[in-house]
């Protein structure tokens, strides 16, 4: 199949995900419009993103209070951003900002203000709600506030509005999809390994509805509610009783998962299914480590696809190296290296940068993100520098997405390897010194246990 | 009934937030004591043979008490004495004369009485006791800290309270007051997030300001982040204060100093661990701040470190939030 009728398969099944035309922005331009937003030519694609991130720019400095007081005390207005190169002038919000937030019925006005922008009627319950309720009272009035990292006790809480909610669905859908090519069939049976995204809030989780959409049969590592409260007494070690229950219970069903995905694999290769893989890479890490020491192989090659994301950690102390993921999982599954690919992206963000399956960089999609490496007095570098990672995020609607993160990367010119055009991030992204661990796999393997995929 | 009231009213009776923490603190350290009889029995005391805690000289002054000098005197809330911080105390009296009181802004006064708490006492493990006591020594935990400001601060005219919360803390002072001791380690450890750590508040010009007294500027040093200033949190700088658990008390409750009595009865060797542990935490502040040429360089470095600026968030009632009781 070509790519032309391969994209035109995924874009049936997405249309939900688009607004109508006549309602399109500069924004909808840069992230509907291009066929394969991994290769737009470099000028293009910049003048999409300029485009894109001026208007959204004005969106936020126009439509949230918190924002364009802070534009006025470092003195920026959308007046300034004349040229591409003006758009690093845009002020940047620390990720870190959107983990300050306060408990109770402080919180659903916490998130009330830094939302950009008109949000529907909300009724909330009680005078002391808790995060959970509040943000179903905020979703259940057609919203989708999302969070992620519980590593230190403090989550980061994005207020998404549905379009916002939608871009970034659709993006990461199409982003993996148009690298995996030709790898992605919608007659697939997909395992997703994140809690089940119509149960839970947990961002990683929750943007993976869109897999439902593109892929015939999909079944969740984790069925079961994952709520703030679930996430505070498995990760911040709470030593009371149902704090034991829950760990011992989430123990158990780690265990479960693992035979489950295991099974899951022996029904699909006695069908010959095509089979796709998407989340946590610890869980198949464990999986196959498990059908190693069994002496099991599967030869899933000409009819399998992995996207992993959310971090390369496999134990407390132990971080997995990327290509021996993609080996282990060719050894024991015959899974191909270059259908093995790691998506990075963050709940602050709606970009996704995915591996390309030639040398395993993570393209960036920059018809609407422009992404930034900074130094230690957080001023941009140039290519090859390593720094903290920032961005421009023009899919933000609901938020400033123009955020300085706090993992640390590279940033190349071009891939060493493939011919797309726009620059690269070195494949493995770590945390910046003094930043906690993070990334959702992270944050689920600390979850439901602390010994899988043990050596 | 009178009696009770007032117990209530001043706050001397403990709040179901704190109770909660207390007992959970309570079980946790017996829990740890009974599973480590052993290492408790090796811990409880140090031999002669390593070092010893000797408490630091005091560095200031308390000028003589005399009956000509000013204090405030009043049952109105936040003004009144309440346990362990009697404003009349006569060392209080003393010493906020000194400073000022009466004589300047009670802005000026506040940061004056911040100042001498903060830079000139030093932070020690030991139980609870009266203000004046506080003063003739120098030394103390956080809340005997928080309660000398308070103290100054309510002598001089100035309603001063307490801002109590459990924390999450940074990995210096973790390392310096926790590791310091296996013991302490295994009951911090096991308790995960609960730690009582506090601050004063004084009300000024209408609004609430807050002070982080417990740290002195080398402890600050030692721990790599900025010297907080008067007005300045030491949630997300110095603590990250667990979600739920902030109060704000007029008094520190009854029951307050029982945990710390216990330690001191039942680990008496390893509140001298932490003590030893604090000084060289000082020593260690001392020299990164001569290192960078003097205290306000220090500053400035470790501010400029910090991260990058944060917009402002001011919360505000908004019209499409509707709360349902």
């Amino acid at each position: 199949m070509g790519f032309d009728e391969y994209l035109k398969n995924f874009e049936n099944l997405t249309q939900k995900y688009i607004p109508q035309e006549k309602d399109w922005t500069p924004v909808d331009d840069a992230v509907y419009k291009p066929k394969d937003l991994f290769r737009i030519p470099l000028k293009e694609a910049e003048k999409l993103q300029f485009k894109a991130l001026k208007y959204q720019f004005k969106n936020q400095y126009e439509n949230n209070k918190m924002y364009h007081g802070f534009c006025k005390e470092v003195k920026k207005t959308p007046d300034d951003i004349k040229n591409y190169d003006d758009l690093e002038k845009i002020p940047l919000i620390p990720g870190e900002f959107y983990k300050d937030y306060p408990m109770g019925q402080d919180f659903a006005l916490w998130l009330a203000n830094i939302f950009t922008g008109d949000i529907p009627h909300i009724k909330i319950s009680g005078k002391n709600p808790s995060f959970d309720e509040v943000i179903n009272s905020f979703n259940s009035a057609g919203l989708a506030v999302a969070y992620s990292s519980g590593t230190s006790g403090r989550h980061t809480f994005i207020p998404r509005d549905m379009r916002t909610f939608n871009i970034s669905e659709y993006s990461l859908a199409k982003l993996a999809i148009s690298m995996a090519y030709p790898a992605w069939d919608y007659d697939s049976q997909g395992y997703l390994l994140m809690p089940n995204p119509f149960k839970t809030n947990v961002y990683a989780g929750k943007v993976c509805t869109v897999y439902y959409d593109v892929i015939k049969n999909v079944t969740a590592a984790i069925d079961k509610e994952i709520n703030t409260e679930l996430i505070k007494m498995s990760m911040t070690g709470g030593s009371g009783f149902k704090a034991k229950m829950i760990r011992s219970y989430l123990a158990k069903m780690n265990k479960k998962i693992i035979n489950d995905i295991i099974k899951w694999l022996d029904k699909n290769d006695k069908q010959k299914n095509r089979i796709i893989f998407a989340g946590a890479p610890f869980f198949l890490f464990a999986v196959t480590k498990k059908l190693k020491e069994q002496g099991t192989t599967y030869d899933f090659s000409d009819r399998s696809a992995i996207l992993t994301g959310g971090g390369w950690k496999v134990h407390e102390d132990k971080r997995m190296p990327v290509d021996r993921f993609r080996k282990q999982m060719e050894e024991v599954l015959g899974i191909r290296p270059e259908h093995c690919l790691d998506a990075y992206g963050m709940v602050e963000g709606n970009g996704w940068m995915v591996h390309c399956p030639e040398g395993h960089y993570l393209h960036i999609p920059i018809s609407y993100f422009h992404p930034m490496v900074l130094d230690d007095e957080f001023k941009p570098v140039g290519y090859n520098e390593y720094g903290r990672f920032a961005f421009l995020d023009a899919g933000a609607f609901s938020y400033p997405g123009f955020i300085i993160s706090g993992d640390r990367v590279r940033m190349l010119e071009h891939c060493p390897v493939c011919d797309r055009p726009g620059p690269v991030l070195e494949p493995e992204v770590t945390r910046a010194s003094g930043k906690e661990m993070r990334g959702c796999a992270e944050e689920l393997r600390r979850m439901i246990s602390a010994d899988i995929g043990e050596e | 009934m009178t009696f009770l009231r007032e117990m209530k009213d001043k706050g001397y009776i403990p709040q179901k937030t704190y109770m909660k923490m207390m007992m959970g603190g309570t079980l946790s350290l017996s829990k740890t004591l009974l599973f480590n009889m052993s290492e408790l029995k090796k811990l409880r005391t140090i031999p002669d043979t390593e070092e010893r805690y000797v408490r630091p000289k005091r560095e200031y002054n308390i000028p003589k008490f005399n009956k000509n000098m000013k204090f405030y005197e009043s049952n109105e809330k936040y003004l009144r004495p309440t346990l362990y911080c009697n404003p009349s105390d006569p060392e209080v009296i003393a010493l906020a004369n000194k400073l000022g009181a009466f004589k300047k802004s009670d802005k000026e006064f506040a940061e004056a009485a911040f100042h001498l708490v903060k830079e000139k006492m030093t932070l020690e493990i030991l139980p609870m006791n009266e203000v004046g006591e506080t003063f003739r020594r120098g030394t103390g935990t956080c809340f005997h800290l928080i309660t000398a400001f308070i103290a100054l601060c309510r002598s001089a005219g100035i309603k001063a309270r307490y801002k109590i919360f459990a924390i999450n803390m940074i990995k210096a002072w973790y390392d310096a007051v926790v590791e310091a001791d296996p013991l302490v380690k295994k009951w911090y450890d096991s308790m995960g997030y609960f730690m009582l750590e506090g601050e004063g508040e004084a009300y000024i010009d209408g609004k609430w300001v807050v002070a982080h007294v417990g740290p002195k500027a080398e402890r600050q040093a030692a721990a790599g982040i900025p010297i907080t200033k008067f007005g300045e949190d030491s949630i997300g700088n110095w603590f990250f204060a667990i979600p739920g658990t902030m109060m704000f008390m007029e008094s520190i409750p009854y029951g307050f100093s029982g945990s710390t009595k216990l330690l001191k009865i039942i680990a008496p060797g390893s509140m001298e661990r932490v003590n030893i542990s604090i000084l060289k935490q000082i020593e260690k502040g001392r020299q990164i701040i001569r290192e960078a040429g003097g205290l306000e360089a220090y500053d400035r470095k470790a501010r400029s470190e910090k991260g990058p600026k944060k917009p402002v968030m001011e919360i505000k009632k908004h019209e499409k939030i509707i709360f349902e009781d």
